[in-house]
Formats: C-alpha cells, structure tokens, sequence
C-alpha cells in the first residue's frame, strides 16, 4: 500500500492540509458528516483516500462516525473524523468510549462561532472546555493540539495520530475556521522526513496478554491487539478489570478511571509544545492560540516597534495545559493579555489558574465571526501596559 | 452440581467450544430466552465451521449484549445503546474478511439505534444482526419499547402503551436488506437454519427473534411471571407466513408474521462494491 506522501508546495486551505496530514500519518479510515467550515477536509479525504487503499465514508450524523471510526481502528486501521461546534457536541457520546476503550484516532474540531449553530461560515473559538471535559462521566485525560497555520494543520495531524497511538487515546486537532479556510503555502517533505508512529503489537502470547494496564496506569506505548489477531480482545462501554471484561466493583472503577487519568498527568513531560516570541525580555505577555495567535503575533510587532516590552506566548499542545510554561511567563511578567474568540473566557481561565497569582491575567474576548484584529489587541496592551 | 457463582462442571459441548468458561454461567434471568437465541447462534457457527479467529461478536447494550458480551471466544465488540451498526460499519469495513455476528435489542435497534439500523440496511453492510425482541426494555425494568404491544401496561405506560409498535422486519425490507426474517425463541431449527443462511448471506441479514421475558414483559404487561404463559402468548400473538394467508385480516391484526421475509442474496453491499470502486480508483 502507498503511503501516500506528495512531496512539494501545494497553495491550500488548513482544511485540506489536514486532509494530506492524515493520509501521510497512514490514516486509511474516515467517516464524517458534513459540516461548515470543515467540509473541505471530508472532500479532500474522500477524492484522496480511495487512491491509496483508504475507506473513506459520509455517515448519517456525526454519532455514526464517531463510532464507525473507533470500529475501523478496532479493526486495525488509522482512522480520523472531524466536525465542528454542535458536530462535536454529538460525538462527545463516542468519544467516551474511545477513551474507556483506549482507542487510538483522531478527532479534528474546526471551531465555528457558537454556541449552537451560531454563525456556521465563521471563526470561533469555544470549545475549548468541551473537547476537554465535555466526554460523559469524567474520569478521564484528553490530548489536543492547535495549529495556526495551513503548515501547522499538516504537521500537527501527524503528530495528532502519533500521539494517539502512543498513549493509546483519542486525539483532537483543535484547529478554527481561520486555521481551516486560511490558504497558503504548504511544503510536503519527502516521506523518508516524515516521523510516523506505527501501532505497537503485543509481542507476548494471547493468554499472556492484558488488553488494558489498569496495575501500571501511567504506561504508554502499550500494545493495541486488533480484531483478528487472535488475542481474543474484548472492547465496551462498561467499566472493565484488565481483560476488559464489565465489572460493577469499586476497586475496578478506581483503577480504571486513573489509568485513564494518569497514562496522560504522569507523561505531562512528553506533552508541552509552546510557542515563543520576543519573552526574553518581556515585561507584558500576549497569549492566544490557533488562528487568533496570528493577529496577536502582529500586535506584539506593532508594540516592540513603540518600544514597549511585550511577548507573545501560546499554547500547541493544549491539553494537557502547559501549567509550568505558563507559570514560568507570570513569574517574568506583570501583566498577561489572553486575546480569544469567545466571550466567556475559557483560555484566559486556564491562564489565571496556572499564573498562580503571579501576573495579572486579562481576557480580551469575542464573540467570534472574525478574528481578533492587531490594532483591536494593540490598543488593549497600550492600555494595560504598566 | 454445582454452587451458586461457580462454573457449572458440565457444560454444554457448544458452550465448552465457543464461549469463555470463566464467564459461565451467564447473567439471564430465569426462563430468559436469549440463551435460546444464543444456542441457535452457536449451532449456526458449528455448523459453518466458524472460528474465533475468522469470526467477531458484536453487541449493542441491552439484556442481550450483557448476556452475550465477552463470552465468546474470539473477540467481543460492545458499542454504546444504539451504535451497534455505527460501530460494525468501522470494523467491517476495516477488516471485510471477517464474519461479524451482531447482536442488538429493540431498544436499540429501534429506538436509540433506529437511524444507524436503517442507514446499516440501506448500505447493505455484511454482517448478520440478530434482533432479541422481548418487547418490553428489559436491563432498565420494565418501560416501554417502540416494540411493545398497543395497549400495554408497563412502568413508564402506567396507563397502557397508547403508541403503536414497530415491525422491524417490515422496516428492513424496506431499508434494503438482503435477507429478512422472524422467528421465536421456540422455533429452534428454523432459527439456527436461518442465522447460517444469513450468515452467508451477502449483505445485511438481519433475523427477529421474538422471545420471552417472564421477568418484566410477564409481569407488566402479562401479569404473570411465569415463562410458559409468555411463550403462550408469543405463540397466540404470532402465525407463519403460509397459515396467515388463509386467514381473515380482523384475525391478523396485532399479529406477529413468523418466517422469512426476503432473500436477495444477488443484491450487493457496500462492502463489495467498495472492493470493486478500490479495484478502479486505486492508485499504487
């Protein structure tokens, strides 16, 4: 089978350069629903899938795909859905139980302006509490990375499936509608460039082999047996002992609810990935992440040039948070700009809780529909600035 | 003998081949017939010369799937109430060579699960699902199912059902299944004969088991808890496909057809015509 590598520079959308991610990470599954503004991706998936062996398939929702997707990497596949705002909601019910089951794939959530169907064609950014928190009964870790460019889509998807594979876990690419319809140079390297996880397999005999860790909960790179290979798996949505079998018992529940926590808060060291500008120095922080880190990137500019000391920071592995790094900026800074498309403020609470009264932490919210502009992020450093 | 909790020291020559002894005996209530649907399915796998490693149980949630899950031998795939087909249509697509045998309830398949059943239908997925139709919500106690008789009493329908009932067989004809049948928990051979047909049946078979449910279906609705009264009323409720013909509309009403519906086994499903479409636009 092709890997399916198409080295070059392609001028695309983010939405299609997740697409060309994925197929270079060896997704050979995706089921999905159509919605705006990730429409582009389940188009490009289903032109491209079928030339390199992939099963690419539209679903009736967004309940069906989710599932049909932990189904084919139950079978033995890489596989891959993507939705957006009230999408995600719905597969919130499948992603719990490719997280109880640990299940390798990747979910992308090419956020819109919401909350409900709010405005389907344009940016925002709230569903960052939802992916993470948002899977039935808690319990539970979630993985997410947020690209800012078209680049970045195609990097991080691969990274995302990586990840997956490695913690044994559902992954999101937290991406936006700016990340999502931004067109602009992608480069494809040669294949041999490409780092991809293949699935680990058991190396010991079936009636050796426990499908689930619960005794050493913060292993990774624990081996995922598929269907057919004759270990006799057994996957479901009821709390499970280490064969996988249902279990009421509370020890079981507790044994099982932190290996799901800590195969992730016991790697936090494998998980921190930030981006940095200009902090060296830095007397002010300017914080945001996905597309909105773009506007926010050209504030800082405009505010180095006025001679005002002000760094950016941001966040590309998402969840887990980067507590530490973030900490470490509100130790050197006094004030910390958190500039997101959502009113409510759910980076900027984030950001005050690992500030640890250090800084102080102001949210510069929207409701979405456009990004942030730099002049708008701007004014609003010239205005805190001490 | 054995004591309460222990595996039985005899088991039956089919469950000692195919199901987990240490998962033996199973959690069905006393005069349950989802071990007679489960004995006709491994008379059907026997009898195939299935094998844990060529062949997948799948579950929905329901007294059956907790009945069925993780006993068999090979591997078990339970998926969330009403994502059994969601779940078979990703496996099944993954690995096309592999037998899926899918196990799923009226709640399931036509409440929770009703739009993946008819989308699993309409795509013709190549899987051989098995409807355990107690008519009444079984694992939850005793509410009503879109299966439930018109009229009747159960703990959510205080008052009687006053909705009508699915037929689930009618709606699998309609969604394009290429085989369709009904049978109940006592009709054993034909059930076995039929679950072997549909598993060689290219496409969606999907087979109805209408069985007894002395616990909650006889308790509210028949106000008995005795099995032989529910089978009773299985039996008055249901009549074969040949003797329906000779009888009066008024006699058929409320009446369960019993036998197959459609085979069509030249119909093809997506499972085929993705190898046949991956033939053509594959690249390399």
């Amino acid at each position: 089978m092709s890997s399916g590598v198409k080295p070059g520079k392609y001028f695309v959308q983010g939405d299609e350069a997740i697409a060309e991610g994925a197929i270079a990470a060896g997704c050979r599954f995706f089921a999905g629903y159509p919605i705006t503004p990730c429409s582009e991706t389940s188009e490009t998936m289903a032109r491209r899938l079928p030339e390199v062996g992939g099963v690419c398939l539209q679903m009736e929702d967004e309940l069906a795909s989710i599932h049909a997707v932990g189904g084919a990497s139950v079978g033995g596949l890489k596989a891959m859905t993507i939705s957006s705002g009230p999408g995600i909601s719905l597969k919130l019910e499948g992603l719990g139980w490719g997280i109880k089951n640990e299940i390798p794939y990747v979910v992308v959530d090419v956020q819109r302006a919401g909350p409900s169907n709010g405005v389907a064609t344009r940016v925002g950014q709230g569903d960052f509490y939802t992916i993470r928190y948002g899977s039935a009964g808690g319990n539970s870790s979630i993985i997410a990375l947020s690209p800012k460019s078209t680049q970045e889509a195609f990097d991080l998807t691969i990274e995302c499936f990586n990840l997956a594979e490695i913690f044994r876990c559902p992954v999101f690419l937290l991406a936006d509608e700016t990340v999502g319809h931004t067109r602009e140079l992608l480069l494809i390297p040669e294949e041999s460039e490409l780092k991809v996880v293949k699935r680990v397999k058991p190396t010991v005999p079936p009636e050796q082999f426990l499908m689930y860790p619960l005794d050493t909960p913060g292993v990774i790179n624990y081996p995922f047996p598929n269907i057919g290979e004759g270990y006799g798996i057994c996957v479901s949505p009821y709390t499970h002992n280490s064969k996988g079998y249902a279990s009421t018992a509370q020890d079981m529940q507790e044994k099982m609810a932190k290996r799901l926590v800590f195969k992730v808060t016991e790697n936090l060291d494998k998980l921190v990935r930030v981006e940095k500008q200009k902090m060296e120095d830095a007397e002010f922080a300017v914080v945001a992440y996905g597309g909105n880190a773009r506007p926010a990137i050209a504030a800082v500019e405009m505010a180095r040039e006025q001679g005002m000391k002000v760094g950016f920071f941001r966040p590309i592995i998402v969840w887990p948070f980067p507590d530490g790094e973030v900490l470490k900026v509100a130790e050197k800074v006094k004030n910390i700009l958190v500039c997101e498309l959502n009113i409510d403020g759910q980076l900027s609470r984030e950001v005050a809780r690992a500030s640890k009264g250090k800084a102080e932490v102001y949210l510069l919210g929207s409701g979405g529909v456009e990004p942030h502009l730099p002049a708008q992020i701007f004014n609003e450093i010239r205005r805190l600035y001490p | 003998m054995s004591t309460v909790g222990e595996t039985p020291n005899v088991l039956h020559p089919l469950v000692a081949k195919y199901l987990r002894k240490e998962r033996m005996p199973h959690m069905a209530c006393p005069g349950c017939g989802i071990g007679q649907v489960v004995h006709a399915v491994l008379l059907a796998v026997d009898e195939l010369g299935l094998t844990p490693k060529d062949t997948v149980w799948v579950q929905g949630v329901g007294c059956n799937s907790r009945i069925t899950y993780s006993t068999w031998v090979g591997d078990n795939v339970d998926a969330h109430h009403g994502r059994m087909f969601a779940v078979a249509t990703g496996l099944k697509m993954a690995r096309p060579d592999m037998n899926f045998i899918c196990f799923t309830g009226d709640g399931d398949c036509g409440a929770i699960g009703g739009n993946h059943f008819i989308h699993a239908c309409r795509r013709n997925l190549d899987v051989t699902a098995i409807l355990f139709n107690n008519g009444i919500y079984g694992m939850t106690g005793g509410q009503v199912a879109p299966t439930s008789p018109l009229g009747a009493v159960t703990t959510t329908t205080p008052y009687g059902n006053i909705e009508d009932p699915f037929d689930m067989c009618q709606m699998a004809v309609a969604a394009g299944a290429s085989y369709v049948a009904r049978w109940r928990s006592t009709d054993f051979k034909p059930l076995a004969n039929s679950i072997k047909k549909g598993i060689q049946t290219k496409g969606l078979a999907f087979i109805e088991v209408l069985l007894q449910c002395p616990t909650n279906f006889g308790r509210y609705v028949l106000k008995t808890s005795n099995p032989q009264d529910v089978l009773k009323w299985i039996k008055d409720h249901s009549v074969s496909q040949k003797e329906a013909k000779k009888i009066s509309k008024e006699e058929l009403a409320g009446k369960y057809l019993i036998g197959e519906f459609v085979y069509r086994p030249e119909r093809t499903g997506i499972v085929e015509r993705y190898q046949e479409f991956l033939k053509k636009y594959q690249k390399d």
